[in-house]
C-alpha cells in the first residue's frame, strides 16, 4: 500500500491473528478459534506465538460502528451454524423461525412498464389468459425447486446475531472485536502479509492532515485472516497484488436492498414463510419477503450488474416491487422499522481468489463462498470460518507456522472436500445464462439447479462496465435524443439521477408516499437503517480519475447509490456525501468507466470507512 | 501538578436515532424491543467521560474509573465502541436501568459500586456524571450519589473544568439565558455533572482499547447484580405524544409570498 | 392531608422570576385540588424578605424564609443547606419548585437529605381523590408519563413556561427560619456570557429562530456561502428579536464550507441540546430528524423552509413547510421586516 501520509511515529503493536472485518465468516473462525484456543476451564491452553508466555492475542477489526451491521435477510439452512452450537436453543436467537411455507412467484407485470423480452412478453400473455393460474397478477410456482427450497431451515437477524456471537467471543477473553475500526490495507512485505495497516484519523476528506491526525496503526500478525464481504478493499488489495488464478472472475454482482418491515396486524402470513419472487418490476430483478415472528418481515430486492440499466436504482424499484398486488395484499399497512443495501458477490466459486499465502487466508464471500445457485451466503461463509478456525487451531497446536503450504493443507483441503465446496461446484455455471438474458438465464438456472451443476446456458460474463449501455442508448425508443438530452441537462441542475425520467417515460407511475412504508430514500435512511459519519476519516469513495468522468455518458454511480449519496456535480465529476452513504459498495462495481485496465478497477475507488448503517433489527 | 481521581458514573441509553416506544411488561414499564436497541454511553456523560480522560492526561497520576449500572451484555457492546475513545477501570453494575427507572434507587446501586472502588483517594475524588440522562431526564440520579457519598460541593450543567496548578479548578456552569456561571473550587472533593463540555469526540485509540478491555472484561465478568424494583415510583401511565401536524407542505411559492406569509405569521399574536 | 411548600429563591434585587411566579400558580392549583391541603412558600436568598411580597394573593399561609448575604448567588453547598432547612420547617409532604438551574442544582440532594423522593421537569399536576400525580416527559421528549408516589416528602420540579406566573396582590406573612449555612470550599466569581453576545437562546423571545446544517453546505451552485448565511441570519435576529438555536449538525461545524461564528454548543436544540418554550418556532436549513425535532416538543407554531418537500418537516413535524430556498426567503424577510 502506498502511504498517504508521512510517517509520523505510526503506532504499531504485535499479534497473533488479525482479521478484517467482521461478518458471519470470520465469526465463524473466531468462534472456532477461541473454543480451540482454550483449555478445560477457559483459560488459554495455547500460548501467543508472538509474545511467548502471554495468552494468544488475537484481534479483529470491523469498520461499522456495531457489530451488529448486517444487511442480509437472513433465510439459511444453517447447517455449519448448527454444527458449531450444538447444544444451543436457536429458538433463542432475536428474529428466530423456523421455515413454515415456502412459495417462489412469478410476478407479471400489471403496470406495463417494465422491459419485458419478446418472449417474456409471450409467456405473461398466456399467464394472463388462465386466471385460474395466476392470482393477483403472480403465478406460483406448483414447487419449490429442491436447489432452492430452505427446508429446514430457519430465518433470523444477522445483525442480532453477530451481536451476540461477538459478546462471546469477547467475554472468552480470548479475542477482541473492535468495531469502528475501517483497516486501511494489508501490509505486503516480501510476497507475505504482515498485518494490516488501520486507517487514518484526523485527516480531511480528501486525507489531508488535520489538528488531531492520528496515523492508523500497523497491527503486525502472524496470520492475517481476510473477511472483509463481497467489496472489502483488503481482499481487493490482495487480488491486485496476488492476481486470481488462472479463469477465474469476479464480474458478476447485485446490490440487495431490503427493508425489515412491520406487517400490519391483519396481515395473515404467518412467521416461517419464505416468499421468493422473479419477474418484476423488471425481468432481471429478484425479490424475497421473509416473515419473522412478532409480525416482523425482510422484505428486498436484487438488481444485478447484468441488467443493463444505467439507472438501475435500487430504491425505486423496490418501492414498485412492494406494490406490486401479489405482495401488497401482505404489505400493505405495514410500517418500515429499517432499511439498508450491500452487495453480494454473485460469481460465487467463479470468483474464488487464492485462498491462503505466507501470513494470510480469506474466509466468507470475499473468497468466492456465497452459493448463487441456492441464494445463500451466511452458512457458507461461517463454514469457511469454521474451517480455517480448526486449521489455525491444529496448526498452533503442532508449532507450524502460517505459511501458503501449511495453511493449504489444513485449510484449503478442508474447504475443498466440504459441503461448501461441492454445492459451490454444481451452482457453478448458474447463472452465466443471465449474461445473454432473462429468459436465456432462468433456463440456465434451471438447468444447472436439475443437472447438479453438469449443465448451464452458456454466457461469457464481462465486467459490468464493459455492458451497461448509455442513457441515450438504453432509452433508444422511449426517448429521442433531445429528449434524453433535457432529461440529461434536468439531472445535472437538479442534482439527482436520470432514473425517475427513464421510468417516468416508461410509465412507472412515481410512488405515491405513504409515510409508512413508501417514505422518501432519504426519510428510509433515517427510518431505521441510520447512516451516520464520522468526520475524522478521509472519504471512503473516492474518483481515481476525474477526467474519465466528464466524459461519463452512462454515470451509473448516481443512479444505482443506495443511499443518494453519489450526486450530478460540475463538469461532470459525481460529488460524494458521506453523510448518506451506507456502505453498499454497489458504486464500485456500478461505475462504467475503468481507471486501470490491468487490475480492472473501476473509476470509483470503495474504501474502508467507518460508519454507514446502524440498525437494529437488519 | 494536582492527581485527580475522576469517578465518571454512566449509564446506558438507546441510540438516539432510533424509533422508541413505551411498553409495559410484567417488571414494569420499559422500551418496545429494549434489548435489541443498539445502546449508546449516555451521551452527556460520555462527555464527563472525554473531559475525565483528557484531565487525566494532562495531570500524570490521576486515575478514572467508570461506573455503569446497564445489563451486562448490552454494556460489553457499548464497551466495544467506547474502549479505544478515553482510558478508564470499568466498575460494572448488571442491572436493568432505564428511563423508568427511580433515579435514588439508581443512585444507592452506584454508591455500592463506587465505595466498593480499591484505591480511591476521596481527597481527590471527582465524581463525573452526565448532568442529566437522555432516559431518565431528571437530573437527580448523580445529585443523590454525590449526598450518598457526602459530597458537599456540586455543580451541573459544566461546560468547562479547568485546573490550576494549586489544584483547585474553575468550572462552568450552565444557567439561564445561554449564560455560564463561573466558580473557583478550592480542592476536591466535588461533583460536577456536564453537559456537552468543550471536547470533540475522541478518535479510536487501538492500544487505549487493548488496554482497557484487559482490566474491563474482567470486571464485566465480575458485575454485582442488582435488582431495581422500581424505587416507589408509580407510573400510571407511558405514552407517545400524539404530535403529528397535518403538515401544509407549500412548493412552487415564490420566495417573495413565502417571506411575506413568514412576516405575518411572526406578527401574529 | 397535604402540606405543599412552594420552594423559590430570590433574584438579587429581591423579586421573584417568572418561573418562580409560574410556580406558584401551579402550587395553588394544586393545593385547591385538595382538600385540607395547607400551602406554604419557602424562600431563600440575599432579599428573601423582599421577594414574599410577589407571592402575596396565591393563598400561601405564611412565607418562610432564609436570608443571608451568602445566598446572594447560586452555590450548592449554601443553597441546599438554605432549601433543607425551609422544608424542615415547613413539615412539607410535597416540594414544588421551578425547574430553574439554581433549583434544578439542589432539588435532588434536598429530597435525599429529607429522606424524601423526587421527580423533575414536571409539566403538570394533578389530583384524584386525594392522590397527586405529576405528568414529565422521559427519553428526551420522546414519551410522556404520569407518574406519583407513596413516598413523602416529595419533590416535583415544574418547567418553566407551563403555568401562567402569578400576579401578586395583597400581603403575605412571612417568617424568618434559621439555617446554619455551611462553608464551602466554592467561590462563585459571576456569569459569563458566551463571546457571541446575545446570540443564544433566550426563553423569554416569542420566536425560535433554528440555524440548520444547510447553511454552510454547498449550495445550488457548487459553492458555500457562510458569510452570507451568517449575515442573514444575524439581520433576522436583530430584526425580528428571535432567540437564536442550531441544529446538531450546524452547531458541531467545522472545516470545509466553514461554520456558522456565532453558534455554540449552547444554542443546540433536541435530544442532546435544549428543549425550550417559545410560542413560535421557525426552522430553516434543517431537516427535522428526530433527534432534533424531539426539542421542540415545547414549541407550538412550527414552520420551516427547506429546499427538500420530503425533510423531516413534511411528516407531521411542522404546521407549514415552505419547500424554498432560505437564502433567498430570508434576504426577502429581512427587506419586509427592515421596510
Ligand atoms: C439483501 C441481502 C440479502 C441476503 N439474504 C441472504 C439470505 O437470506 N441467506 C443467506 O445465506 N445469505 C444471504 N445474503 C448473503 C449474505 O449476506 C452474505 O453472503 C454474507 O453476509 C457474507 O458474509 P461474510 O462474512 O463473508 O461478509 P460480510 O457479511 O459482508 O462481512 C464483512 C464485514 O467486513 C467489514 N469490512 C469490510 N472491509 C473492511 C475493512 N477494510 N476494515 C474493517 N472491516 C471491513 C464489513 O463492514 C462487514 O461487516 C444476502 C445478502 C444481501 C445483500
Ligand atoms: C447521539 C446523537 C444525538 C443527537 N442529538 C441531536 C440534537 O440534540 N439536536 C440535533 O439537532 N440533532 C441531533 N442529532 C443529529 C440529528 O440526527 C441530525 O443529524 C441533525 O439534526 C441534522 O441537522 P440538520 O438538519 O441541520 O442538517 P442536515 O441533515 O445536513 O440537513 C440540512 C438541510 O438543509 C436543507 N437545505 C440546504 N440548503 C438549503 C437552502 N438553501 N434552503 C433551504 N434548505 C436548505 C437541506 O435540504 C437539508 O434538509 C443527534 C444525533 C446523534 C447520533
Ligand atoms: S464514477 Fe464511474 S460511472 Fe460515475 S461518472 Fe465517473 S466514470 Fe461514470
Ligand atoms: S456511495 Fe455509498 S451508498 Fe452509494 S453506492 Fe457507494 S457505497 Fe453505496
Amino acid at each position: 500500500m502506498t502511504p498517504s501520509q508521512p510517517e509520523f511515529q505510526r503506532p504499531s503493536m504485535r499479534a497473533d491473528v488479525v482479521c478484517v472485518g467482521f461478518g458471519p465468516a470470520t465469526a465463524g473462525f473466531l468462534m472456532t478459534l477461541t473454543q480451540g484456543l482454550a483449555g478445560a476451564d477457559g483459560a488459554p491452553a495455547l500460548e501467543s506465538r508472538v509474545m511467548p508466555g502471554a495468552p494468544p492475542q488475537v484481534l479483529c477489526y470491523e469498520r461499522a460502528d456495531d457489530l451488529g451491521y448486517g444487511v442480509s435477510g437472513v433465510v439459511t439452512r444453517g447447517r455449519g451454524l448448527k454444527e458449531s452450537f450444538p447444544g444451543l436453543d436457536f429458538g433463542s436467537l432475536p428474529l428466530y423461525s423456523e421455515v413454515a411455507e415456502e412459495q417462489v412467484l412469478y410476478l407479471l407485470d400489471p403496470l406495463g412498464a417494465s422491459r419485458r423480452p419478446a418472449l417474456v412478453r409471450a409467456a405473461d400473455r398466456l399467464l394472463k389468459s388462465l386466471p385460474f393460474l395466476a392470482r393477483d397478477h403472480a403465478f406460483r410456482l406448483p414447487y419449490v425447486p429442491s436447489f432452492l427450497h430452505k427446508k429446514g431451515g430457519f430465518t433470523f437477524s444477522l445483525g442480532q446475531f453477530n451481536q451476540w456471537v461477538g459478546g462471546l467471543l469477547m467475554s472468552t477473553g480470548l479475542a477482541q472485536v473492535w468495531p469502528a475500526s475501517p483497516v486501511a490495507g494489508a501490509l505486503i512485505e516480501n510476497g507475505r502479509v504482515e498485518g494490516v495497516r488501520l486507517a487514518d484519523q484526523g485527516v480531511d476528506a480528501r486525507g489531508n492532515l488535520e489538528p488531531g491526525y492520528l496515523p492508523g496503526m500497523d497491527v503486525r500478525a502472524a496470520l492475517t485472516v481476510v473477511g472483509d464481504g463481497p467489496v472489502g478493499q483488503v481482499g481487493r488489495q490482495l487480488d491486485r497484488h496476488f492476481g486470481l488464478p488462472k479463469g477465474a472472475q469476479r464480474h458478476e454482482w447485485a446490490v440487495g436492498m431490503k427493508a425489515v418491515v412491520e406487517l400490519s396486524p391483519d396481515c395473515p402470513l404467518k412467521p416461517g414463510t419464505v416468499i421468493h419472487t422473479l419477474g418484476y418490476p423488471e425481468p432481471e430483478i429478484f425479490g424475497f419477503l421473509y416473515v419473522y415472528p412478532n409480525r416482523l418481515a425482510s422484505a428486498g430486492i436484487f438488481v444485478p450488474s447484468w441488467f443493463d440499466n444505467p439507472g438501475r436504482t435500487a430504491y425505486r424499484y423496490l418501492q414498485h416491487w412492494m406494490q406490486h398486488p401479489a405482495l401488497w395484499r401482505h404489505l400493505r399497512g405495514s410500517e418500515m422499522k429499517s432499511w439498508g443495501a450491500k452487495s453480494l458477490l454473485e460469481s460465487g466459486i467463479r470468483g474464488e481468489p487464492f485462498l491462503v499465502g505466507d501470513g494470510w487466508a480469506r474466509v466468507g464471500e470475499n473468497s468466492g463462498s456465497t452459493n448463487v445457485l441456492t441464494g445463500s451466503g451466511v452458512d457458507e461463509a461461517w463454514t469457511t470460518g469454521v474451517q480455517l478456525g480448526r486449521a489455525v487451531v491444529e496448526l498452533w497446536r503442532r508449532g507450524l507456522p502460517f505459511d501458503r503450504e501449511n495453511l493449504e493443507k489444513a485449510y484449503v483441503r478442508r474447504r475443498r472436500s466440504s459441503w461448501v465446496e461441492r454445492e459451490g461446484r454444481a451452482g457453478r455455471k448458474a447463472r452465466d445464462g443471465f449474461q445473454k438474458g432473462f429468459v436465456q438465464g432462468m433456463l440456465g438456472m434451471a438447468l444447472t439447479g436439475f443437472s447438479k451443476g453438469l449443465l448451464g446456458w452458456p454466457g461469457r460474463p464481462l465486467q459490468p462496465h464493459q455492458r451497461v449501455p448509455t442513457l441515450e442508448k438504453y432509452a433508444a425508443g422511449r426517448l429521442d435524443a433531445a429528449q434524453a438530452a433535457e432529461l440529461r441537462r434536468q439531472s445535472q441542475a437538479g442534482g439527482r439521477g436520470v432514473h425517475d425520467g427513464l421510468m417516468d417515460a416508461a410509465g412507472w407511475p412515481r410512488p405515491t408516499l405513504d409515510g409508512r412504508l413508501l417514505v422518501s430514500h432519504q426519510d428510509a435512511l433515517l427510518k431505521g437503517g441510520k447512516v451516520r459519519a464520522s468526520g475524522r476519516y478521509a472519504d471512503h469513495v473516492v474518483i481515481l480519475k476525474p477526467e474519465l468522468c466528464a466524459d461519463c455518458g452512462e454515470k451509473v454511480c448516481v443512479d444505482m447509490c443506495s443511499g443518494q449519496a453519489l450526486t450530478p456535480g460540475a463538469d461532470g465529476v459525481p460529488v460524494f456525501d458521506r453523510e448518506k452513504c451506507v456502505h453498499c459498495g454497489a458504486c464500485l462495481w456500478n461505475c462504467a468507466k475503468v481507471a486501470e485496465p490491468a487490475t480492472g478497477q473501476t473509476n470509483l475507488d470503495f474504501r474502508a470507512g467507518a460508519g454507514g448503517l446502524h440498525s437494529a433489527e437488519n | 501538578m494536582p492527581v485527580f481521581h475522576v469517578v465518571v458514573c454512566g449509564g446506558l441509553v438507546p441510540d438516539p436515532l432510533q424509533t422508541l416506544e413505551p411498553v409495559q411488561g410484567p417488571a414494569g414499564w420499559g422500551l418496545k424491543n429494549e434489548s435489541m436497541l443498539p445502546a449508546i454511553l449516555d451521551p452527556w456523560a460520555a462527555s464527563a467521560l472525554f473531559e475525565a480522560d483528557s484531565l487525566a492526561r494532562a495531570n500524570p497520576g490521576s486515575r478514572v474509573w467508570l461506573v455503569s449500572a446497564a445489563p451486562k451484555a448490552k454494556l460489553q457492546q457499548v464497551l466495544m465502541a467506547l474502549a479505544q475513545k478515553a482510558a478508564f477501570e470499568l466498575v460494572a453494575v448488571d442491572a436493568q436501568a432505564g428511563g423508568f427507572s427511580d433515579a435514588a434507587e439508581c443512585a444507592s446501586a452506584l454508591a455500592a459500586a463506587v465505595n466498593s472502588i480499591a484505591g480511591l483517594d476521596r481527597s481527590r475524588l471527582l465524581l463525573f456524571g452526565g448532568w442529566e440522562s437522555a432516559s431518565r431526564g431528571a437530573g437527580a440520579t448523580l445529585a443523590i450519589l454525590g449526598e450518598m457519598l457526602g459530597i458537599s460541593e456540586q455543580f451541573q450543567g459544566v461546560d468547562q473544568a479547568s485546573p490550576k496548578p494549586d489544584g483547585s479548578l474553575e468550572i462552568l456552569e450552565r444557567v439561564e439565558g445561554g449564560r455560564h456561571q463561573v466558580s473557583l473550587l478550592s480542592a476536591p472533593p466535588a461533583l460536577l455533572g456536564w453537559a456537552t463540555g468543550s471536547l470533540p469526540e475522541p478518535p479510536n485509540n487501538p492500544q487505549v482499547g487493548m488496554l482497557n478491555m484487559r482490566s474491563a472484561m474482567p470486571a464485566l465478568q465480575k458485575a454485582a447484580p442488582s435488582r431495581l424494583t422500581g424505587g416507589g415510583l408509580a407510573l400510571s401511565s407511558v405514552e407517545l405524544p400524539s404530535q403529528r401536524r397535518d403538515t401544509r407542505v407549500v412548493k412552487d411559492m415564490p420566495e417573495d409570498q413565502v417571506a411575506r406569509e413568514i412576516v405575518e405569521w411572526i406578527a401574529e399574536k | 392531608m397535604e402540606t405543599i411548600l412552594l420552594l423559590v429563591a430570590a433574584e438579587e434585587d429581591g423579586g421573584l422570576g417568572k418561573p418562580a411566579l409560574e410556580a406558584a400558580t401551579a402550587a395553588r392549583e394544586l393545593a385547591a385540588r385538595l382538600e385540607g391541603a395547607k400551602l406554604l412558600a419557602g424562600i431563600f436568598g440575599a432579599q428573601a424578605g423582599r421577594a414574599g411580597a410577589a407571592l402575596a394573593g396565591a393563598g400561601f399561609g405564611e412565607a418562610l424564609l432564609v436570608e443571608h448575604e451568602s445566598l446572594a448567588r447560586a452555590r450548592f453547598a449554601t443553597d441546599a443547606a438554605a432549601c433543607q432547612a425551609l422544608v424542615a420547617a415547613s413539615g412539607a409532604s410535597l416540594v414544588l419548585a421551578p425547574a430553574t438551574s439554581r433549583l434544578q442544582r439542589v432539588l435532588a440532594a434536598v429530597s435525599a437529605r429529607c429522606r424524601g423522593a423526587v421527580d423533575t421537569h414536571a409539566t403538570a399536576l394533578g389530583a384524584e381523590s386525594g392522590a397527586v400525580h405529576a405528568t414529565r416527559w422521559f427519553y428526551r421528549q420522546r414519551m410522556v408519563g404520569r407518574v406519583s408516589r407513596e413516598r413523602r416528602p416529595w419533590f416535583l420540579s415544574l418547567e418553566p413556561g407551563v403555568f401562567a406566573p402569578h400576579a401578586a396582590s395583597g400581603d403575605l406573612v412571612s417568617r424568618p427560619v434559621p439555617a446554619p449555612l455551611p462553608e464551602s470550599r466554592t467561590r462563585v466569581e459571576g456569569l459569563r456570557s458566551p463571546s457571541s453576545g446575545a446570540q443564544t437562546i433566550r426563553p423569554d423571545a416569542p420566536l425560535l429562530f433554528v440555524a440548520g446544517a444547510g447553511w454552510c453546505k454547498k449550495q445550488a451552485d457548487g459553492l458555500a456561502h457562510v458569510s452570507e448565511a451568517e449575515r442573514l441570519i444575524l439581520g433576522f435576529l436583530g430584526k425580528s428579536g428571535a432567540s437564536l438555536g442550531g441544529s446538531k449538525s450546524v452547531v458541531d461545524q467545522k472545516g470545509e464550507g466553514g461554520a456558522l461564528s456565532f453558534l455554540t454548543h449552547l444554542n443546540q436544540v433536541g435530544q442532546t441540546g435544549s428543549t425550550p418554550r417559545h410560542a413560535k418556532g421557525l426552522a430553516t436549513c434543517c431537516h427535522g430528524e428526530e433527534p432534533h425535532t424531539v426539542g421542540w416538543r415545547f414549541v407550538s407554531g412550527r414552520r420551516a423552509v427547506n429546499l427538500d418537500a420530503n425533510c423531516g418537516w413534511a411528516q407531521g413535524k411542522a404546521d407549514v413547510l415552505y419547500v424554498a430556498d432560505a437564502f433567498k426567503v430570508m434576504a426577502r424577510v429581512n427587506e419586509l421586516l427592515a421596510g
